[in-house]
């Protein structure tokens, strides 16, 4: 079931509205967003949307998938008890107001009683309860709810419309976690009739959302039409009431080349991870437009493997981490649509450090020295550094085609050449998914590579904490326990306390760079093309599209 | 299908030549690509990404800037090994699976039969796909692949080329004066099956070829940056809208050789069928 | 009567075959399937691992397994895709709509091109047959997935004439179609001409048009019984090509169906899914071959003897 996140190894947290100017930058007409938040005419009812996805969910089960795509998608049909703004803080959604333990072991939501499911069936605390019992148990098999859950021991109910959520150690990350669509509430009557089956999508995913989920084709579309009864939208929301789209299609359109040309063609409205190569036609198109917010959480990064020969030698990882031309490679292959990246986290997170900017330019004099300090001295007939009569190679698995994204693979071949210069060889080994987890996460690989989106800071304990062990379904590729970075992020998910966590992460930032753990590349981009008709639509913090503010204007042309 | 055989095709007259003269290229590209293109297939420059074919890239560049010339001519290669080991094995494979179903007695035929018919039931890219999931890809494993997918073709023509030469009078002959199997086996059955064999496994390789860059294509096969056509298609395929000749060139150096093989192959087939008919 | 009952039986035993290949292909996979099936983006606990391991029955001894399997295929239970988490046979219900539409189609355009081609070209002059050989042979020669790349380069993307998506309606099929036909197209184009030559070498053909009937009538008539007998002995080949050649096609233009489903399958490892399409195409080659051989005998007594 898992589906490895196609591209970016991610595990996104939908939040409710927000930040539609996250950073509405490159190309596009930023000042005049016709699709975006056009506001100056009134947003009209009805209409039918069709959005295009680049991946599909390999289950549609919140509570198990661990993909972004799943909660993206059905953000539209599960609503969360808060609602996280751009600036990260909370607002009440399906709890009404909350407390938090002191001892951040406990969470006590009180809960609206006028929400309903799609079935009829009211929400209140028993709903809550059986929702959350559902995730912790193995059985469920949850690849992500699951952690988000933490070291939860159970949900009281003190009346039918107050809970008490309890974990057995401190976990400050669960007001962000709680906020997120995995877990998002299926009606118990669903969870009770088909709970084997909410992994197929279509009408059994019964939720509490502005959409209600009717149709699923593998391979083709997934298809949802209006709440009528929705009334309860979050705080960050723009209006009230149920949707204005009476239906909304999210098709699967793997092929970029497809989903640019049928956004041109305008056979869609809406098209996500438009190429940055393709960027320009969109832009030349008088009828539509783009929309552009990088993702938080961990850029898209490079982790060396430090727990075996060569790169245990911080003089080598160092090498790696400066014989790399990430500026001139990234802009030419992303035309400058998206960012490079200084840091592991991505500077829409909370707690980003900005001093890490331009601290460790590109040095392929600084690398060939660090490399013969290193003691890899001679060279073989092919230009590549021995020593003892051992070449100097990384192994670097490559994900099946299918789950390459951004044209990663293309860069890491410019990478190759790049190391290729300071007489380092990296071979790229592609296999199916199988081989490259037991390369990758088994600790046999040299070097991985992803990218994992979440707007939480916490994000770096799932990537460097000594206890995120990739053999025991952890994050952590570098495979090395720093007593600094599991003592930082372990205090960090431990206190609510802003200046603290600012500090630690960005200790954490600093040191995970310093001791060339990680090669940061860039930053990823959402870029949405859109048909000027499509107005109000934003994208939430995680830089996915929200649709319930989402009308259709007269289309411009 | 004799009588596409025995008519006179046309335009046979020029059809030879002109399939040498397109392979002659390829095989130097293949035999010493240094000659043709003295730049390095993955040797990056990004601030010359995206060129269109002209004077100084006749085939343009690529994403990262590589000379998109030099890339088709490193790769053709790998591409003709891919095609040409996985003939050679099937071809082996095959022989051995063949003679030992026609000589080995009625209990080897028909295991070897049955095996035939199931392996035959299936679409040679299946069974290619079939041994990938279970070894992996990789250059190796895509080769045994399409060995494994086009065994069965071989054993089942070798099996009857051997038993039409078994059940002819002068093995019965050479029997009678005493020949060993072995002897009979090289003397008399493989001479008589060898012609045959090898007018399939030319146009074989054709199919082999195909096929081989197909798997690379689907991104089982080389691994990057070595250039190999399919997968260079495969990186093309993004650029449909904007640079519309990554995705060419690869693709018509694979038509290329693969009409020349063919044409090799059936002129190998009409000379053959003239002498033994 | 006994013909068919051995046909059944050698059809059966096809299909058995296939199932144990499938099964076989499965054993010999290396490495840990509870973490191949989980993927690489988890935080998937002990517990639950040992919770899909029990539920695969991977703790069992091969043989059986290998009994229980069997008991499953008969029952038409193909188990649950490792990565899906849905019944196999649901997942092939589902996509078999398009890719049956897409292969019919690629048939139709096939036998369309090459009928036109075998009639226009077959006995004429020297330059026409030249031309006819020249474009059958880069026809064959002719890699799928190149051929669909030019194709939606040139008429979607140059010339935006088809739409670039759209799995059901008829317009989205046509390039789609073109790209797996034409190679076949090719093939049968030849077969065609060649038979078409031998026959109107023939004395009835010279009758026929004494009858009366124009150049073309004849030349129709005896193309259409040559196709017709031509698809029959090339079915086995046909169903193949047009099988696996879907994974490419699909592929290129970003389609659902079989080809996809199976692509998707080997990337992932998901064996139930592979095995499955292997039982499938089994089924499909042994019921078409079985079909076209007895409509064959309907139409032509003579095979009869």
């Amino acid at each position: 079931m898992h589906v490895p996140r196609t591209f970016r190894l991610s595990r996104q947290a939908a939040i409710a509205s927000l930040a539609v100017f996250l950073a509405v930058a490159c190309g596009g007409a930023p000042a005049e967003p016709s699709g975006a938040g056009n506001t100056s005419a009134a947003p009209v009812k009805g209409g039918a949307l069709t959005f295009a996805a680049d991946t599909e969910p390999v289950s549609f089960d919140v509570h198990v998938s661990s993909q972004d795509i799943t909660g993206a998608i059905l953000r539209n049909v599960f609503d969360s008890l808060i609602a996280e703004d751009a600036a990260g803080k909370f607002h009440p959604w399906l709890a009404e107001s909350w407390e938090v333990a002191p001892d951040l072991k406990s969470y006590t939501f009180h809960l609206r009683k006028d929400v309903k499911f799609h079935d009829g069936t009211p929400f209140d605390a028993e709903a809550v309860k059986i929702n959350f019992d559902r995730i912790a148990d193995p059985a469920t098999k949850s690849q992500l709810a699951a952690s988000l859950l933490g070291p939860y021991t159970g949900t009281k109910i003190v009346d039918p419309h107050t809970v008490t959520v309890e974990f057995s150690a401190p976990f400050a990350p669960f007001l962000q976690a709680a906020s997120t669509a995995y877990l998002g509430f299926y009606s118990p009557k669903t969870i009770a009739a088909n709970a084997a089956t909410l992994g197929s999508g279509g009408s059994v995913g019964v939720g509490t959302g502005p959409f209600v989920f009717t149709e699923y084709a593998k391979g083709q579309q997934a298809v949802f039409t209006r709440n009528p009864a929705y009334a309860w939208p979050p705080k960050t929301a723009v209006h009230t009431g149920p949707a204005y789209l009476d239906k909304l299609t999210v098709r699967f359109l793997p092929e970029a080349s497809v989903r640019v040309g049928s956004l041109t063609s305008r056979q869609i409205d809406v098209a996500a991870a438009i190429p940055p190569a393709n960027a320009g036609t969109i832009d030349g198109n008088a009828a539509l437009t783009l929309l552009n917010a990088d993702y938080p959480g961990g850029n898209y990064s490079i982790y060396l493997n430090a727990s075996k020969a060569p790169l245990n030698d911080e003089k080598v990882r160092k090498a790696l981490q400066r014989g790399l031309d990430i500026d001139t490679n990234v802009k030419a292959l992303y035309f400058g649509h998206f960012k490079r990246a200084w840091s592991p986290l991505a500077p829409t997170t909370p707690g980003y450090n900005t001093a890490l900017e331009n601290s460790w330019p590109y040095d392929p004099a600084l690398a060939n020295q660090l490399l013969d300090e290193a003691g890899w001295t001679a060279r073989d007939a092919d230009g590549y550094r021995v020593k003892d009569g051992k070449r100097l190679v990384v192994d670097w698995p490559l994900l099946p085609a299918q789950y390459v994204r951004d044209q990663r693979d293309i860069l890491g071949q410019a990478f190759q050449a790049d190391l290729k210069k300071i007489g380092v060889e990296v071979k790229r080994p592609q296999a199916d998914i199988g081989t490259y987890l037991e390369r990758v996460y088994g600790g046999k690989a040299d070097m991985a590579d992803y990218s994992w989106s979440r707007f939480e800071p916490d994000v770096l304990w799932l990537l460097f904490n000594g206890a995120s062990r990739p053999q025991e379904g952890g994050q952590n590729a570098t495979f090395l326990n720093d007593p600094d970075l599991t003592k930082w992020t372990d205090q960090g998910r431990a206190t609510l306390d802003e200046a603290v966590r600012a500090d630690v992460y960005g200790r954490t930032q600093q040191r995970a760079v310093d001791l060339a753990l990680v090669i940061p590349v860039y930053t990823q981009s959402q870029v949405l093309g859109l048909g000027k008709q499509v107005r109000g639509l934003t994208l939430d913090a995680n830089a996915w599209p929200l649709f319930y503010d989402v009308w259709l204007g007269k289309t411009t042309q | 299908m004799t009588a596409l055989t025995l008519t006179r095709a046309p335009g046979r007259r020029w059809s030879l030549p002109l399939a040498w003269a397109v392979l002659a290229p390829i095989l130097v590209a293949a035999a010493a690509p240094e000659l043709l293109a003295a730049v390095s297939p993955i040797a990056t420059d990004p601030v010359n990404a995206l060129l269109p074919p002209g004077a100084g890239h006749w085939f343009g560049t690529d994403q990262l800037g590589r000379d998109l010339f030099t890339r088709v001519v490193h790769g053709a290669r790998p591409s003709l090994l891919l095609g040409l080991g996985a003939t050679v094995l099937a071809v082996a494979a095959g022989a051995l699976l063949g003679l030992a179903a026609a000589l080995g007695g009625r209990a080897a035929d028909q295991v070897v039969t049955r095996v035939l018919d199931i392996l035959l039931s299936l679409p040679q890219l299946l069974l290619a796909l079939l041994v990938i999931t279970v070894l992996g890809g990789g250059v190796a494993n895509v080769v045994l692949a399409i060995a494994v997918a086009f065994t069965p073709g071989y054993a089942r023509i070798v099996r009857a080329e051997a038993l039409v030469v078994r059940r002819s009078g002068y093995v019965e002959a050479a029997k009678g004066l005493g020949l060993g199997r072995p002897a009979l086996i090289a003397r008399h059955i493989l001479p008589n099956a060898v012609g045959p064999l090898l007018v399939l496994a030319t146009v074989g390789f054709g199919t082999a070829l195909i096929a081989g860059s197909g798997l690379s294509f689907l991104g089982f096969g080389v691994q990057p940056p070595d250039p190999e056509w399919g997968a260079m298609l495969a990186e093309g395929r993004d650029f449909l809208a904007t640079a519309w000749w990554i995705g060419l060139f690869p693709g018509a150096a694979i038509t290329a050789t693969v009409i020349a093989v063919n044409v090799l192959g059936r002129a190998a087939q009409r000379r053959f069928t003239r002498r033994t008919s | 009567m006994r013909t068919l009952a051995k046909r059944v039986g050698a059809g059966l035993a096809v299909l058995y075959g296939a199932a144990t290949l499938a099964f076989v292909s499965l054993q010999l996979i290396p490495g840990d399937t509870v973490s191949t099936l989980l993927g690489p983006a988890t935080t998937a606990s002990a517990e639950v691992r040992a919770q899909i391991s029990a539920e695969l029955g991977l703790d069992q001894p091969p043989l059986t397994r290998y009994l229980a399997y069997l008991g499953r295929v008969v029952t038409g239970d193909l188990g649950s895709s490792y990565q899906l988490q849905r019944p196999v046979w649901q997942l092939i219900g589902d996509q078999l709509g398009p890719t049956v539409q897409l292969a019919a189609a690629a048939m139709a355009a096939a036998v369309l091109i090459a009928l036109v081609s075998a009639v226009a070209t077959a006995g004429r002059r020297r330059q026409v047959r030249a031309a006819a050989t020249a474009w059958e042979l880069v026809a064959v020669s002719l890699p799928s997935y190149w051929l669909g790349i030019l194709l939606l380069t040139a008429f979607s993307f140059q010339l935006p004439i088809f739409p670039v998506i759209g799995a059901q309606d008829l317009p989205a099929l046509v390039l789609p179609a073109l790209t797996l036909g034409l190679p076949i197209a090719g093939v049968l184009a030849q077969v065609l001409r060649e038979g078409l030559e031998a026959a109107l070498a023939q004395p009835f053909a010279v009758t026929a048009r004494a009858r009366g009937l124009s150049q073309t009538a004849v030349r129709l008539r005896h193309a259409l019984r040559h196709a017709a007998s031509s698809l029959a002995t090339l079915t086995g080949w046909l169903v193949g090509t047009l099988l696996g050649g879907a994974v490419l096609v699909e592929t290129v233009f970003g389609r659902s169906g079989i080809g996809a489903l199976t692509l998707q399958a080997v990337d992932n490892k998901d064996m139930p899914v592979v095995m499955g399409v292997v039982l499938l195409s089994a089924l499909v080659f042994v019921v078409i071959s079985n079909l076209v051989d007895l409509l064959y005998r309907v139409i032509d007594p003579r095979v009869r003897a």
